[in-house]
């Protein structure tokens, strides 16, 4: 089920009741492993099944990996493991993609190949609790924390439904430790989830869906060449709603989470305002780029080896990263275009005094996939600014690829915003265009206003009445909206 | 916690939730608003889950939005004693609706099919999307969005303010009727009071649109900017003849199990009627479609008590209008084409 649904509101309010009546912990743990299959089987119930699997061959192969002494039998294991999870992921999410690919190399060779084309039916969540199970195996191989003991909690780990389907992708320490005492929520806790619950729902439904969705769709789904002015606003509303869209879940996440008594890592901080693009990937999708610098680009070498391979490494890195978001050639080029990026950050770096200042703040809570924030970009200069708008222009610019469902629309749409074409097509209304502008403009200013702050410390120090205010505005904004329960951009990934 | 203002912040966003909503449902009562249901994908799923009742139990309509308002449920139901199950979509081409159930083998019921020519007769992608999208979701619809669907029941009945079309954000700021740039398609706007939705699917225009002249010629000028905007010439040829062909293999697929089809021409009036016959002549659309179906067909003008109507705006009849013609589409069911009800029988002159 969705956090935007009339369902999901009922079932949080019996998890609620539930989670806060008087029994043991084992039961209560019971109640949310249950609750939580029935929130993933509301979508498809066969699909259980796989996520059973998952659980129960991750679960003894990991303890198996770590107290096996071994060497080949760990190996072997450890490759059972990742050929398991990521032949299952690799079938569901890629054995279309796979095989149509496969088909045009055939054919390009002279070979009369026309298969079938297979009617797979991706599994919601499946690309997000395969790396929460995947970083498991590994850290069990590493032995760089214990094995989780009991089964259930190693299943509630995997399963716990506000991060099940879209993140955020948890690692073992994170939250195993958090099953293994008794809690529930303080009332303080109780109430900032809900407030971070209302606010996830007013960015998913009102900004993304009934404001953003509708001009991105449109100009997204054009044929044919477009107006300049057309062809930013779609992007421009697009670069909204994937971000309210997905941080959004987020939020919604880490609330339901926190209304339970559960802490679940941050997987946004306002990336709009990122200064450099090693600074988005520290804002953006926060556990995923996280995941990919300690399970990819670390083990591959990072920048251990030479300014070369660290550029080769990055590339890997963000190309597998792109893939990751679905399969299709345009998400491999989205991933290009941020390995790029980075690449020339880099270079710049290397002529700068910021490699300099980068070195001397670190924060460990600060690290992102390319390390830590030079302390120089913290502050909130003109110049930084400045740097923040033209990291903005060019994140808009890989939107294309990620939204756009050919190179060929994409191309089109990219010509259409750097070239004056006559009589491309006029598509967006005033309102259309006044929603993306307004909206678009406020989320870069707040998200430069809050870059170096948290939500919940900036309510913490608001006035009482204000704080209630702006979060009945958020509700009835929420009501008054009155869209349907859409996914989240994010489910098919 | 003493000095955390989330406490006090939560009762205050209750208490101004609480009054903000129930002063909203007032006022949008004291206007005249009554409750409404979105005519969504999974009303549309609701009522097509229903086409396997007995089939001397239920009568499935699927067309365009005219049968939506001209068939009067309520009478239908009363009279015949079936279950009406309304699954015409506005604005659409039906062919996808007629396939799919033709396709459904454990569809064996009595199927009323509307015939209104500029979209049953048209080749667009546009007018089929609707009925796509429906099918897409009740061929994919969850367990989730079942039950979300049956609480969603529950508040729309309840309180008049959940109206999308009307009463939600975007339908207010449609309201402004911004000037757009040359060029721009801008989806016409419809009245509020035109097109209300029953839980049955069954949409009706209010007493007020009917007597209101200017919200009647407003309808009227949204059709007439239809009709501006389709440059295509109605088709024919051998396009023409094979939605003729797809239409006949789907109607002899539900004859073949032991179902019935029957085909209606509901009423349209003035210059919207006179724009149909100059663009679809009868006898090379309709009189052709049902001579190569050989099933039962019921076109309006052939029959007195129903050719009158004057439609508010030239295209669906008002209330009143829909329970006189459903009543004498009752009968001419039964007694000129030998369809049998529960509390009817068929008495074939």
């Amino acid at each position: 089920m969705v956090f935007n649904s009339l369902t999901f509101v009922a079932f949080f309010i019996v998890m609620l009741i539930l989670h806060n009546l008087p029994f043991s912990w084992k039961v209560k743990k019971i109640n949310l492993l249950l609750a939580s299959y029935i929130f993933y089987a509301a979508w498809n119930p066969p699909f259980i099944l796989l996520l059973w699997l998952s659980t129960v061959i991750d679960f003894f192969v990991g303890r198996a990996l770590y107290t096996q002494e071994n060497k080949h039998k760990r190996k072997v294991l450890l490759v059972l493991s990742l050929i398991g999870n990521l032949g299952m992921l690799c079938f569901f999410k890629y054995g279309g993609f796979l095989l149509e690919n496969f088909t045009q190399l055939v054919n390009l060779f002279g070979m009369d190949f026309h298969p079938a084309k297979p009617n797979i039916i991706l599994p919601a969540g499946i690309s997000f609790y395969t790396f929460t199970t995947l970083c498991y195996t590994v850290d069990m191989y590493k032995r760089k924390s214990e094995p989780v003991k009991k089964l259930l909690d190693f299943s509630l780990f995997v399963t716990f439904f506000p991060h099940l389907v879209a993140g955020p992708i948890v690692r073992p320490p994170q939250l195993v430790p958090q099953f293994e005492t008794a809690r529930s929520a303080t009332r303080q806790q109780l109430l900032q989830g809900l407030l971070l619950l209302s606010l996830g729902l007013f960015m998913k439904v009102v900004l993304a869906d009934s404001m953003l969705a509708s001009p991105a769709d449109t100009v997204f789904n054009a044929h044919g060449p477009l107006n300049t002015l057309d062809a930013w606003m779609g992007v421009l509303a697009f670069s909204g709603q994937i971000f309210f869209d997905f941080a959004g879940y987020s939020t919604c996440a880490i609330g339901v989470a926190s209304c339970l008594g559960f802490v679940l890592p941050d997987n946004f901080l306002y990336p709009y305002a990122a200064i450099g693009f090693s600074d988005f990937w520290r804002r953006w999708h926060i556990t995923l780029s996280a995941w990919l610098r300690d399970y990819l680009y670390i083990p591959l070498g990072g920048n251990r080896n030479g300014r070369f391979r660290t550029y080769f490494n990055l590339m890997i890195t963000m190309l597998l990263g792109g893939l990751w978001h679905g399969a299709n050639w345009t998400f491999v080029v989205w991933g290009a275009l941020h390995g790029f990026y980075l690449w020339m950050e880099k270079i710049v770096q290397h002529f700068s005094t910021l490699k300099q200042a980068a070195m001397t703040s670190v924060s460990s809570a600060e690290i992102g996939v390319l390390g830590v924030l030079p302390g120089e970009l913290k502050t909130k200069t003109v110049r930084n600014f400045l740097l923040a708008m033209v990291t903005f222009f060019f994140i808009n610019v890989t939107w294309v690829f990620f939204r756009a469902p050919d190179f060929h629309s994409a191309w089109q749409m990219l010509t259409a915003m750097f070239t004056h074409i006559p009589n491309g097509q006029v598509l967006l209304s005033t309102l259309s265009i006044i929603k993306v502008s307004v909206i678009v403009i406020l989320l870069v200013a707040f998200h430069w206003m809050m870059r170096n702050t948290r939500v919940l410390t900036v309510a913490a120090k608001m006035p009482w009445w204000l704080l209630g205010l702006i979060w009945a505005v958020l509700i009835l904004l929420l009501v008054w909206s009155q869209e349907s329960s859409s996914s989240f951009i994010y489910f098919q990934f | 916690m003493t000095n955390s203002p989330f406490s006090k912040a939560g009762i205050l966003m209750l208490v101004l939730v609480i009054v903000s909503l129930t002063s909203w449902e007032c006022y949008v009562r004291s206007k005249g608003f009554e409750t409404s249901y979105d005519d969504n994908p999974a009303l549309w799923a609701d009522k097509r889950a229903d086409v396997y009742e007995p089939a001397d139990q239920s009568t499935v309509f699927i067309g365009s939005s005219r049968i939506k308002f001209d068939l009067d449920i309520p009478t239908f139901e009363s009279a015949t004693g079936d279950h009406a199950i309304q699954l015409a979509c506005v604005g659409s081409n039906p062919i996808p609706i007629l396939e799919n159930l033709a396709a459904d083998p454990d569809f064996k019921g009595k199927l009323v099919v509307d015939v209104t020519e500029v979209l049953f007769f048209s080749t667009s992608p546009h007018n089929v999307e609707t009925p796509l999208k429906n099918l897409k979701y009740y061929k994919d619809r969850t367990p989730a969005q079942r039950v979300s669907f049956q609480l969603n029941h529950l508040l729309e009945s309840q309180l008049a303010f959940i109206d999308k079309d009307r009463l939600s954000m975007n339908a207010e700021l449609g309201n402004l009727h911004l000037h757009d740039r040359p060029g721009v398609f801008g989806e016409p706007i419809f009245p509020v009071e035109f097109g209300r939705v029953r839980f049955n699917r069954q949409e009706y225009m209010t007493d007020h649109f009917v007597t209101d002249t200017a919200a009647r010629n407003q309808v009227k000028g949204i059709w007439a900017f239809f009709a501006k905007m389709s440059k295509d010439p109605p088709v024919s040829g051998p396009k023409l003849d094979s939605i003729f062909n797809v239409v006949k293999i789907a109607v002899d697929k539900i004859k073949a199990r032991g179902g019935q089809v029957l085909f209606v021409r509901t009423p349209s009036s003035g210059e919207f009627l006179f724009g149909e016959k100059m663009g679809y002549p009868r006898e090379k659309y309709w009189d052709k479609l049902v001579s190569q179906l050989q099933c039962p067909s019921l076109y309006f003008l052939d029959y007195p008590a129903i050719a009158h109507f004057e439609c508010p705006e030239n295209s669906h009849l008002s209330q009143p209008d829909a329970i006189l013609f459903t009543n004498e589409f009752i009968r001419i069911l039964t007694q000129e084409k030998g369809w049998k009800f529960r509390n009817l029988p068929a008495v074939v002159k």
